[in-house]
């Protein structure tokens, strides 16, 4: 260390060193206010916080009016004085919704059917990937454009053939339905009706063809194609196998990736309403989640109140907190691996 | 002592291993591919040239009866049906662009230090988490929010920022025409859905501009690059292969979402099920073209970096 500095405190991000000549705190901001750009960079710099706070609100703000919204008895809604805090708060909303919707049998449901899916997808979508970006084989190519078909044709396309494949479920059929006995070739033979159970969705996230799979297994592939091969070869050298290897070394790595997507295939299917209504047809006996607000529970329902719609809205609105609650403290939880795997995705090139 | 020789197995050339690990990995896509999706696939495909109608030889059941291209024609001569294209195309039309600038804006601004950046990601990321399926549904026949807050409405009611009407009288007092003046401003009204539609834009530009090596700014800073030149000159160069991503995931999404004015059209108008689903064909080819139109015209405006 030179002799005219001296060390002065040492944290985990920052040195500071004293050295001759140096100003004090105080003359420093002085300098810095008399520098032209100070200004300028302080004005864009608070201009670009309100922008972003502003944003923030906007994204934030029908939440803060669910949230209000939910606290208010039948009197608030309608009262012209009552804008954010209602004046009677009561939980009566919550209460019934969860006690005539059957909001712990959604949950169980909703909770049970999501985890299996999104563990599933996450590691199909690992593999798959995988596969794609680190080995050359005939037909990749083809493989890869058949994510991105997947990608692309909307499920809501083949609405009606994906409700007759899962009507009819036999594992070994080429093509589906008999359309005047043309075109069935079933080589299995008993047939299984699906519907109304987990099934669909866990089929199709085994083979990764559930929703938005494909774009799972593309960022998978992108995050993958950005590990350096030197990291398996040195693996390979020291004599472990390809699928050893990728247990032990490729897996560990891809930690906040997996996360990402397991939050992306989580919240996806949780907040689903496309393939629930689809697989759990309306008088299915299994509730989940979109049962919570599909109807007003009667306790709710005012006939003659003036403000009838309005109120049916608010409880909808409260249907939807009690949704998307479980969903936050997962968000909350993952967050930091979000963005961390986000920015290793290297969905760049 | 009777030792035998036996020779090592011939074993397969790394290549080829490799190529058998390669398939093994990626065979649960292959099988779901061939014995869940292409079955699907086809049978959609198909079932778009059959109506589903009661039978002439049984009567009370009911059977399909190959229609050829009729369920075709007849999509085509249904006003409502090409009035849902059309607005469905117009929409993107306006949202794409709109989408695909403003994502990039915020993932630019994110992407600097600032004041509490580590909340306003937290907060961006929320709609991509929790904005959609469900969500999204509710809120789409929601008139709670807008009555309660007067927030930014169409100026039917509250005391709204922006109220249509004074943006109107002043726009059009400044000379524009009345058309362009309704759709900017329904674009303003509508930067809640804008925002929340741009979330995994932003996340993907984001993470295109942490992929941006610092060198090449250094470079550029000592050399008296300006801010505003560093962005146009390196920043947009770098991440415009993304911006075609993105457009490409932006009308998909805006095609696919359930909330689509097509989509909603076809699930809820139509009972037959061939006629729904030579509508989706239709609707799909058309995703299609687009898709590629856009492509074309974007990819002549990409810089590709050279990598070594």
């Amino acid at each position: 260390m030179d002799s005219n500095t001296t060390l002065r405190k040492e944290t985990k991000n920052k040195i500071r060193v004293d050295y001759e000549g140096k100003l004090s705190f105080k003359e420093r901001m002085m300098e810095k206010l008399k520098a032209s750009n100070t200004w300028i960079k302080a004005a864009v710099n608070f201009f670009r916080f309100v922008l972003m706070l502003g944003v923030s609100f906007v994204i934030l703000h029908p939440f803060i009016a669910k949230i209000a919204g939910s606290f208010m008895s039948k009197e608030d809604v309608i009262d012209s004085t009552v804008a954010i805090i209602p004046k009677n708060a009561t939980l009566d909303i919550y209460k019934y919704l969860a006690i005539e919707n059957g909001y712990l049998e959604a949950l169980l449901n909703t909770t049970l059917l999501s985890l299996f899916c999104a563990i599933l997808q996450t590691l199909i979508a690992c593999l798959v990937g995988y596969g794609l970006a680190k080995f050359k084989f005939k037909g990749n190519k083809l493989i890869m454009g058949l994510v991105i078909l997947t990608m692309i044709i909307p499920h809501a396309t083949m609405r009606s053939s994906l409700i007759r494949h899962f009507a009819n479920f036999d594992f070994l059929k080429v093509l589906v339905y008999d359309y005047r006995g043309i075109v069935d070739i079933t080589l299995g033979g008993n047939q299984l009706d699906l519907l109304d159970t987990f099934w669909p969705l866990i089929i199709l996230s085994v083979f990764g063809l559930a929703f938005k799979n494909g774009l799972y297994i593309y960022m998978m592939r992108q995050f993958f194609k950005g590990v350096p091969d030197e990291l398996e070869e040195s693996a390979y050298v020291d004599g472990s196998g390809t699928f050893r290897t990728f247990f032990q070394i490729i897996i560990p790595l891809s930690v906040p990736m997996m996360i990402t997507i397991f939050l992306f295939a989580f919240s996806w299917q949780w907040t689903d309403n496309f393939y629930t209504t689809i697989f759990f047809p309306g008088e299915s006996a299994m509730k989940l989640m979109p049962d919570m607000y599909s109807e007003i529970p009667k306790s709710l329902t005012f006939e003659g109140f003036a403000g009838k719609d309005l109120f049916e809205d608010v409880v909808r609105n409260t249907a939807a907190i009690m949704i998307i609650a479980p969903l936050v403290v997962v968000y909350l939880f993952c967050q930091k691996y979000l963005v961390q795997g986000i920015e290793r995705s290297g969905l760049v090139g | 002592m009777n030792k035998k020789l036996t020779l090592p197995r011939r074993k397969s050339s790394l290549d080829a291993r490799r190529a058998r690990s390669g398939y093994l990995f990626t065979l649960p896509f292959i099988i779901g591919i061939v014995l869940v999706y292409l079955p699907i696939l086809i049978d959609s495909v198909l079932l778009s040239f059959y109506k589903y109608q009661g039978s002439d030889t049984s009567p009370g059941e009911m059977e399909y009866v190959f229609n050829g291209l009729e369920s075709y024609v007849a999509a085509f001569e249904t006003p409502d049906f090409i009035d849902a294209l059309l607005g469905g195309f117009q929409q993107l039309l306006l949202e794409v662009p709109t989408i695909v600038i403003f994502s990039l804006f915020i993932a630019v601004v994110l992407n600097q230090k600032m004041l509490g950046r580590a909340v306003f990601r937290a907060i961006f990321f929320v709609p991509v988490i929790i904005s959609t399926g469900l969500i999204e549904t509710i809120s789409a026949s929601d008139d709670m929010t807008g009555m309660m807050e007067g927030g930014i409405n169409d100026g039917t009611g509250g005391e709204g920022i922006m109220q249509v009407e004074d943006l109107e009288t002043m726009f059009a007092g400044m000379g524009f025409g009345s058309d362009i003046v309704s759709m900017v401003v329904g674009l303003v009204n509508d930067i809640y859905r804008i925002i929340n539609y741009s979330g995994v834009q932003m996340l993907i530009f984001l993470a295109a501009l942490q992929g941006i090596s610092t060198p090449i700014y250094e470079a550029a800073t000592i050399d008296g690059a300006t801010g505003w030149e560093t962005f146009w000159k390196i920043t947009f160069p770098m991440i415009s292969p993304m911006i075609l991503v993105n457009a490409a995931y932006t009308i998909i999404d805006s095609f696919t979402r359930s909330t689509n004015v097509t989509m909603q059209y076809i699930t809820n108008n139509i009972g037959d099920v061939g006629q729904a689903a030579a509508m989706s064909w239709i609707y799909f080819l058309i995703v299609i073209v687009v898709i590629a139109l856009v492509a074309a015209i974007l990819s002549s405006f990409i810089f590709y970096q050279r990598r070594d």
